[in-house]
């Protein structure tokens, strides 16, 4: 007994730095039997068909393009085909531009430094670009996101601060412990999701700037 | 040192030449995404377009780099000239899309805007770009090789799905295109500017 395999559907496709690019899938029903997944897809001004390189990297149900099989600006049309000892069954075709799936990894290293001067004291926040984000040749720009909010509250105060990797933030209340995270994204791309938290408490007495 | 009311003896330096082209690379690119999102929700759901605008861009037939690996081993005059060559060939494009917009049926005005406000910044840009390589390569204006566009007759076809896939078709190549502008830019400014320590 058994049936054929359900129809499988492509879900999503993320890139992490614009460089490699993992799609995943959801299988369908596998009708009771053994059921393997093979992903074919072409290219933009390619004719012939490929199969994913790599089933493994990306985890279950997932195909990883390394940076020799990734090509940026061009359209992937990629299907996935169920099957078992019964019969087989296709997705519906996935059309996708890794320029337009970027969704880097968190900044890392947030830290944050009280900074105390005669005029006025401030809290400097500093982090780094996600680890394999080739920010320093050009190749992928980020722009960045804070938020912090006092511990002992629940709503965040979200800063967008653009392109640099550090900000002042001045106008904190003193003795206050504070939670901080930032996030990045690419031109126009996805968000990443949130750095961990950094947590900092203010000086008691300081300078509040006029 | 950005030049006082124009003076002749004080020339803009190459490092600003490259900060407004990719401040306006940016800005053309963002414009771009927006305008071919907000078509793309109001026209072109469940048509399938995307699967027709494969291998249709007129500029395809330009060699440009795909992955980083390729833009980093392009020589910096080479890419220029890349640069140089897509955006040429967007001119005449650009000039038609504004006035065939303007018969798109219910066309948003910020469509219409956008298509005004890109054709004018990719021609202030392409004079920026111009700058940019006679400051690199002096009496150099870069080769002449560029796209012609042959879309105009299909924006104007009666039939409105035809037409309505030719303007997806070309706001879909724009975006791309202008994708690649500000990248290979960006890694330009880099590397020419900031010696690859961005």
């Amino acid at each position: 007994n058994g049936q054929p395999p359900g129809k499988p559907e492509m879900i999503r496709c993320r890139s992490p730095e614009k460089e490699t690019f993992t799609c995943w899938w959801k299988p369908g029903s596998d009708g009771g039997l053994p059921t393997n997944y093979t992903l074919l897809y072409t290219k933009e001004r390619e004719e012939s068909y490929h199969e994913c390189p790599d089933y493994v990297t990306g985890g279950p149900n997932s195909c990883y393009f390394d940076q020799k099989h990734t090509s940026v600006w061009t359209i992937y049309n990629m299907t996935v085909k169920a099957t078992n000892a019964l019969g087989s069954n296709i997705s519906t075709p996935y059309y996708v531009d890794v320029a337009y799936i970027v969704e880097p990894n968190p900044p890392v290293n947030l830290t944050l430094e009280w900074v105390g001067q005669a005029y006025a004291s401030y809290l400097l926040l500093k982090w780094v670009p996600p680890p394999r984000a080739d920010v320093r040749s050009g190749w992928l720009t980020l722009e960045y996101e804070l938020r912090i909010r006092p511990k002992e509250e629940p709503e965040w105060d979200n800063i967008f601060v653009g392109l640099g990797t550090k900000y002042q933030l001045f106008r904190l209340n003193p003795g206050i412990k504070y939670v901080a995270q930032v996030r990045c994204r690419s031109d126009r791309g996805e968000w990443s999701q949130w750095s961990s938290e950094s947590h900092f408490q203010v000086p008691k007495e300081f300078k509040l700037k006029d | 040192p950005i030049c006082p009311n124009g003076s002749n003896s004080c020339q803009v330096s190459l490092g600003d030449l490259f900060d407004r082209a990719v401040r306006l690379s940016h800005y053309i690119h963002s414009l771009s995404s927006e305008m071919f999102n907000e078509f793309d929700e109001r026209y072109a759901q469940g048509r399938g377009f995307i699967a027709k605008a494969i291998n249709s861009c007129h500029t395809s037939s330009l060699t440009t780099p795909e992955d980083k690996e390729q833009a980093q081993q392009i020589h910096h005059e080479d890419l220029l000239n890349v640069v140089l060559s897509v955006l040429r060939s967007w001119n005449d494009p650009l000039l038609h899309l504004v006035s065939e917009v303007q018969r798109i049926k219910e066309a948003p005005d910020t469509i219409l805007w956008k298509a005004m406000e890109i054709e004018e910044q990719n021609k202030r840009l392409l004079e920026g770009m111009e700058k940019i390589v006679g400051r690199v390569h002096p009496g150099d204006l870069g080769n002449e090789v560029y796209s012609t566009w042959s879309g105009l007759p299909s924006l104007q076809l009666a039939d409105e799905d035809s037409r309505l896939f030719a303007f997806y078709n070309l706001l879909h190549c724009f975006r791309r295109d202008s994708h690649k502008i500000d990248n290979y830019l960006k890694l330009l400014k880099c590397r020419l500017i900031h010696d690859s320590n961005c």
